[in-house]
Formats: structure tokens, sequence, C-alpha cells
């Protein structure tokens, strides 16, 4: 910021009355001196004119008499007037008679008069005057003389006002040093005036002032100090909420990293994961969950209250960590792991006569490097696995899946974005005919190179990372946009996710009014998915029935096959697992189960179809037992128009 | 030269006659008309619109009177200013209030001629020029004297006459003189 330049005051007053003082003497002296010139000029003028017209009847009655001795007299007593430089008579234009003065001055002007005959208008003759300037530069002179004066007077006059202005704002810039030191803690001893104006006004109301700020400051003091003190306690509250967790009051995983990045030793870390807690939430109620959690956290701090190497914290949720700050050997690691499973295995947490158990999965590692990423991996493995407690080992690369499965649902993301999942149609035969009847859906996602990729490639990753039912519902739409002008029943694959969702079902049956495929779509349903779900199937497969749909069992056979609920459910098709399929040509067990689950199809009137169908020999077995449909890369391979 | 050579004959009438001075005479002849224009009231004193300048003379100085006759008409030709004028010619034993005139120009005479005429111009309100000045006692107006230079003589206790005003430059240059002091 450009500093303001000082601009005093009293020069600013005192040079605008010298200004002021200056324009008005150089106004008076200019226009006077126009003026008064004129006027001086027409004085002496008016005097010369007078002189001659005074002259002139005596000269006109000389020259009119003849009697020009009179005239003479008359005219050199008129010459010793110093302002008359010669005097001249003309008769008739002739010049009768010249005098000159003896003075040196310089002619101001000539006046020409002329000479009437007495009582008459006739010209007789001429009087010319000649003037001399003495008597106007005298007055011009002595005027000048006194406007100087008066200018200097008047400049004198500037000047001693210019003082006196200064002395009386003097007080103003004392004042002004003064308040340069001030402080709101620090009173100044400002002297108050004798007399009493304005400026002495501006020094009480300054002491006034003084002694407000003086309170105020001493008020904003007590303020701050008592400001500064709850700030810090709020700070130390809120560095606490920060490292703490708000319901355990255990160190929270902000204070883990911390603790872990802080320590330079071996360590250990293990992760403990309360299973099915959120079942226990919803069961009991948040209320009872966060008592567990809380119940649960004394426990273990009470389990640990002599270790004092471990460090207890919860991590989030139904998670708790114990950092082993210096790394423990594996067999007294170990002795903590049992000695811990035991002792949560004995805790029961009674809620309103409610007695609840719970039981843990425990992931942990005794490498110092990524403790939490490699401990939290030993946990996912140890739950997928089953097990109770699963230590880190190198061999897991389970790092490297990770990273391939974020590629995996990236490329899927993109895929979906860049609209490069397609159906691909596999044809379904009829045996007896070997015409296609209907087709298969299937996915397919288009690399960006253009290569086809297989659904077992990123259907699993896309069903962790819930991508899974935007590809559905891109399956089903272009599926339904394909057929709808074509005369052939197609299938789709509906996930029991996918049945239980009711967005989904809205989806689908949206999409199959929208493009009128009702009659012409048949929905494969996974057979071990719908055992789980009956009720949720039963009535998906009641209302697209009433569409007009069609349901398949899809992979009958596979697993511990329900007959009962094939009763159940209303389905027109029976697909049969290609696990039986592909070896029935000389499998004798898998050709006794397809035997008995085509008799009962039949029983039931339901089609049944063969998957899988690779080669010729089972091509004869499948039709052998009188399966109705075929299905397989013998016949017909999947691909992008039918 | 004419004038001049008239004026030496004069000096042979002087043998019959007063003594006149002819240098007083052509200065009376040449400034005592101009005098008279100089009243601001001329115009009432003019008749049939002409000035009538009457010479008042004796028997005796017929000649003279003649002779500045012929000098006035010699010098104003026709015309006294703007005015057209005749010099008449009025012997005192003639002269009456019926004489037409617009000024007199008294030429010497006895007391009781000289006193006729001033109170005859008195009671006309004309001006009455002198030759003498001696005749200003007997209450004649004007008269000059060549001294050193040509002096005007105005009788003063005369001056306030009803009908005549003079400019007031002719009363500067002039000389005022009482009864007592001729």
């Amino acid at each position: 910021m450009q500093k303001r330049k000082f601009e005093s005051l009293s020069f600013k007053i005192i040079s605008s009355i010298i200004l002021t003082s200056v324009v008005i003497i150089i106004g008076i002296f200019l226009s006077f001196e126009t003026i008064n010139k004129k006027a001086f000029y027409n004085v002496e003028l008016q005097k010369a004119k007078l002189i001659v017209k005074t002259i002139e009847p005596l000269v006109a009655i000389d020259i009119y008499l003849g009697m020009q001795n009179k005239m003479e007299s008359i005219v050199k007593e008129l010459i010793k007037n110093k302002d008359i430089l010669s005097v001249k008579i003309l008769k008739n234009d002739k010049l009768i008679y010249e005098v000159k003065s003896k003075n040196k001055y310089k002619s101001l002007f000539i006046i020409t008069y002329n000479i009437l005959q007495p009582n008459s208008k006739k010209k007789i003759g001429t009087i010319v005057l000649d003037y001399s300037n003495h008597n106007y530069e005298q007055l011009i002179y002595k005027y000048t003389k006194l406007l100087v004066i008066m200018l200097v007077i008047l400049f004198i006059i500037s000047a001693l006002l210019s003082i006196y202005i200064k002395n009386i704002l003097r007080p103003l810039r004392r004042i002004a040093r003064l308040l340069q030191d001030f402080s709101p803690e620090k009173k100044l001893k400002i002297k108050l005036m004798k007399e009493d104006n304005e400026i002495s006004l501006i020094l009480s109301a300054l002491n006034e002032m003084q002694e407000k700020i003086f309170d105020f400051a001493s008020k904003q003091k007590d303020i701050n100090a008592y400001l500064e003190k709850e700030v810090d306690s709020k700070t130390v509250e809120l560095r606490k909420q920060l490292f703490i967790d708000d319901l355990t009051q255990l160190p929270n995983r902000k204070k883990l990293f911390n603790a872990i990045a802080s320590s330079e030793n071996d360590r250990a870390l293990l992760i403990l994961n309360i299973d099915d807690f959120k079942e226990i939430n919803d069961f009991y109620g948040q209320s009872v969950g966060d008592y567990i959690l809380i119940e649960f956290a004394k426990e273990l701090q009470y389990f640990l209250k002599d270790e004092k190497n471990i460090m207890l914290s919860r991590l989030s949720g139904d998670e708790f960590a114990l950092f082993f700050q210096h790394k423990p050997s594996e067999k007294s690691f170990m002795r903590v792991i049992n000695s811990l499973t035991k002792e949560i295995e004995k805790m029961v947490f009674e809620y309103e006569q409610n007695e609840i158990f719970i039981r843990v999965t425990i992931g942990a590692t005794l490498d110092s490097n990524e403790m939490l990423e490699k401990a939290d991996i030993a946990l996912k493995l140890a739950k997928e696995h089953k097990k109770y407690f699963l230590l880190y080992d190198k061999k897991f690369d389970v790092k490297r899946q990770y990273k391939e499965n974020m590629e995996w649902v990236q490329k899927i993301k993109s895929a979906i974005k860049e609209d490069r999942i397609v159906p691909y149609f596999q044809p379904i035969f009829d045996a007896i005919t070997q015409k296609p009847v209907s087709y298969e859906c299937l996915i397919r996602l288009i690399d960006t190179d253009g290569s086809v990729i297989s659904p077992y490639k990123f259907l699993t990753i896309a069903q962790k990372s819930k991508l899974y039912p935007q590809l559905t519902q891109i399956m089903l739409e272009k599926s339904c946009q394909y057929f709808q002008d074509r005369d052939t029943t197609f299938s789709v694959n509906l996930s029991i996710n996918d049945i239980l969702d009711v967005d989904m079902v809205t989806y689908i049956q949206k999409c199959i009014k929208k493009h009128n495929v009702s009659n012409k779509i048949v929905f494969e349903i996974l057979e071990t998915e719908g055992i789980d779900n009956y009720v949720e199937v039963s009535s998906f497969i009641l209302s697209m029935k009433k569409l007009g749909c069609k349901i398949s069992i899809d992979d009958f056979g596979s697993g511990y096959s329900n007959f009962e609920h094939i009763l159940k459910l209303d389905i027109d098709y029976i697909k049969i697992d290609g696990s039986l399929i592909k070896n029935l040509e000389t499998d004798i067990n898998a050709q006794i189960v397809v035997e008995t689950i085509v008799d009962f199809a039949k029983k039931l009137n339901l089609i049944t179809i063969a998957e899988f169908v690779h080669n010729q020999a089972v091509f004869e077995k499948v039709k052998l037992l009188d399966i109705e449909r075929v299905q397989g890369f013998y016949l017909g391979e999947p691909n992008r128009d039918i | 030269m004419i004038r001049i050579f008239l004026f030496s004959i004069l000096f042979v009438q002087v043998l019959f006659g007063y003594n006149y001075n002819s240098l007083l005479l052509k200065a009376d002849a040449t400034i005592f008309p101009k005098i008279m224009l100089m009243d601001k009231k001329i115009k009432n004193k003019l008749i049939d619109n002409k000035i009538i300048y009457t010479i008042v003379y004796d028997q005796c100085d017929y000649e003279t009177a003649i002779h500045v006759k012929e000098y006035i008409e010699n010098t104003f030709q026709k015309y006294m200013d703007r005015y057209p004028y005749k010099v008449d010619l009025a012997e005192f034993s003639h002269l009456s209030l019926a004489t037409k005139a617009s000024a007199f120009y008294v030429l010497k005479s006895s007391t009781e001629n000289i006193k006729k005429a001033a109170n005859i111009a008195r009671q006309k309100g004309i001006i009455s020029f002198s030759y003498d000045i001696n005749n200003l006692k007997y209450d004649l107006l004007f008269s000059l004297v060549i001294e050193n230079s040509t002096i005007l003589y105005l009788n003063k206790e005369y001056l306030h006459t009803n009908n005549i005003d003079f400019v007031d430059s002719l009363l500067s240059m002039v000389r005022f003189i009482g009864k007592k002091s001729i």
C-alpha cells in the first residue's frame, strides 16, 4: 500500500491565504492599473481641455479684435504650467503664435481646439496644446507605489498570520506525536490546554477516549485470557477426540497409525473382527451392538492390563487391533492369541435377559512393514477360509490379487461407460431337429484392443465391487432390444441378488414391457441360489409368469438339488448342469443322475436342456437320454449375432 | 494705401474740425463693430434685419465721419459677421430717438451733444462707442485707447443696460472705468 504523503493542515491554510491574497492583489493591481491609468489619463486630458477652454475665449477675442498682445501674455502665462509643453495659435490654419516650454518632459497628448469668433460659431483659429506626461507619470508612480506598499503589507500580514496559525495548530502536532506512543495498556499523559477552544475539546475527548479504551482493553484482556483457556481446553479435548474412540474410549485408528509410524522397533499386529456383528446389530438393535462393543473393549483392556507391550485400539465398527510395540517371539505371540481366543469364547454379554456370545476372527502379522495391510489381508483370508486365525505369509500374494481386482474394477467401469458390455448369443438347439429354438444371452466385455473377455474373468469382481447390477441391466436392455423384432425366445441369466433387488425387478418389468418381449424371454436362475431364498424367488417367478415370461433353473443337479422346490416353483425349463453333461458318455453316475432329472422333468412337463455339449459322443448320449434341447460348443458357440 | 491716403487727407480736415488720431479712428472702425457683435442681444438691435452702425458727428466732422464709414465698409464687406449692415451718419443736431441705429459711434463734440447722444443710446438700449475716452464720463459705454497696447474701456456704471449683454470673455479683457476715474 502506497504511503500517503503528509500534507500539513497549517501549510494548506497558510498557502491558501497567501495565494488568495496574491490573487486579489494582482487582480486589484491589474484591474486598477488598467482603470486608473485610463482615469489618470482622462483626468489630465480634462485638465488640458479645461485649460484650452479657459483660454480660448480670451484668445478668440484677441484674434477677433486683432489684439494679439493680450493673447501673447495669456499664452506666456499658460506656458508657465509645467504640464504644458507648447502652445500654438493658428489663425485660418496659419501659425500666428507659438511658445514652447523649457522643461524636458515627454508629450502625453496634443489637444487641438477650435477658436470660435465670440458670440458666434464661426471658427477663426485653432489652439494646439501639447500636454506633458509629467503629472500623469507622477500619478501612476504614486499609485503603483501605493499598491506595492499594500502588497508588502499584505505579505507581512500573511506571514504573521501564517506564524499565528502555525502556533494555533501546533498543539495538534503535539497530540499526534503523543498518540504515536499510544497503547491500550498504557495511559498517556495528555496535558489539557489553558484556553478553551476546539483543540482543548479534542484533548478532553482524547482523555475520555483513552479512559474508555483502557477499560475496554482490560476487559478484553480478561476475556482473551478466558478464551485462551477455553481454547486450550477444547484443543486438549479435540486432540483427545482425534485419537480416542468415542464409544469405547480406546485409542482409535489414527492413534494406531501414529504408534506404528513412530515405532522403530520390530513390531507385530493383530486385528480381530467380531463375526456376524452386523447380524447382532440388526437383530438386537444398535444400542445393544454398542453395549457389546463397549463391554468387549473393557474385557480386552482387562485381559491386556499387564501387557505393557501391547496397545489396544479400536479400528472401526467391529474391528480391534492389538499392536505389539516390540515384536514378540512367535511362540509368545501365539500364546497371546490362543489365550485371547479362549477368553473371548468365555465372554458372555448380558443385555435385558439376553445372553449374547461372540466369535472373532483374527488376522495377524509379525512383519513390521505394511502391518495394517498384511494383518487385514490375513483377516480377510481367515474369514474366507472360515478360520479363526491366520498369520500373514508372504505366499498369500494377496496384494497382487488386490491390485488385479482393482484393475478389473477399472476395466469394468470403463467398459460400462464406453458401452463395451455386449451380449453374445449361444444357440440352444432342438435335439432332434438340431435347429436353434432359443438363444442364451451371455455377457462379454470387449477390451479396448477389441478382444473379447469372458465373464469368468470379471463377473466375480463385478459382484464384489457392486457393479453387477449395472451389468445385469445392460445385458437385459441389449438382449431385449436385440430380440424384440426377432421371432425366437431368448434367455437371460439373473442372480439371486438381482431377484432380491426391488429396483432391479422393477427395471426388468419395465424393460420387457418396453421391448414387448414378455412372451419371448426366459429368465435363468441358479438352482443353488434359489434354495436359500425360496420365498423371494417364488414371488419373482410368480410375477414374471404373470407377464408371460418363462423361467429356467440353471445348473440343475450341481449341488444338493431340491426336487421339492422345483415342484413348488412354476418353472418351465431345467438346464442340467454342465458338470453332469460334459462326461456323460463315460460317467455312469452322471448318466444315472441325468436320467433321473429327465424323468422328473418329463413328469412335470418341463423341458430339459443339456449344457456343455462339446462333442459328438456327448451329443449322441444326450439324445439317447431324451433330453429335448442341447447347448454347447459342439453345436454352436456364443456369437455377437445370431 | 488708399486708406493711408484718405487718412492723410484727414489731417487737412483737422485744420477745420476736431483733431482725430487716424490710428485710433482706424482701430475704432475695426474694433467697435466687432464689439457690437459681441452683444448677445444684437438681434434685438437689428433694424429691418440689418445692423445700422450710426456715426454721430458734428457738422464739422463730416469728412471724418465719411472716412470712418468708408473704412468700416472696406473692412466689413457687406456683412458684419452674418448680419447685413449699413453705416449711417447722423449729426448731433438731428439725433433723436427716431434715429435708426443698432449702435452709435460718437465722434468728438460738445458735452451737451455727447450727453444727448449717450441719453438717446441708453434709451434705445444700444451700445454707444466713443472716440474720446473722456466722453465716457458723459455716460457713453465704450472707448478705446492705444497705449503700449490697445486697451478697451468700458463704462461700468452703464454696463447693466437692459438690452445689452456682452459675452463674458469681452468683459474679462476690458478695463472698467467709472465717472470719477476718468
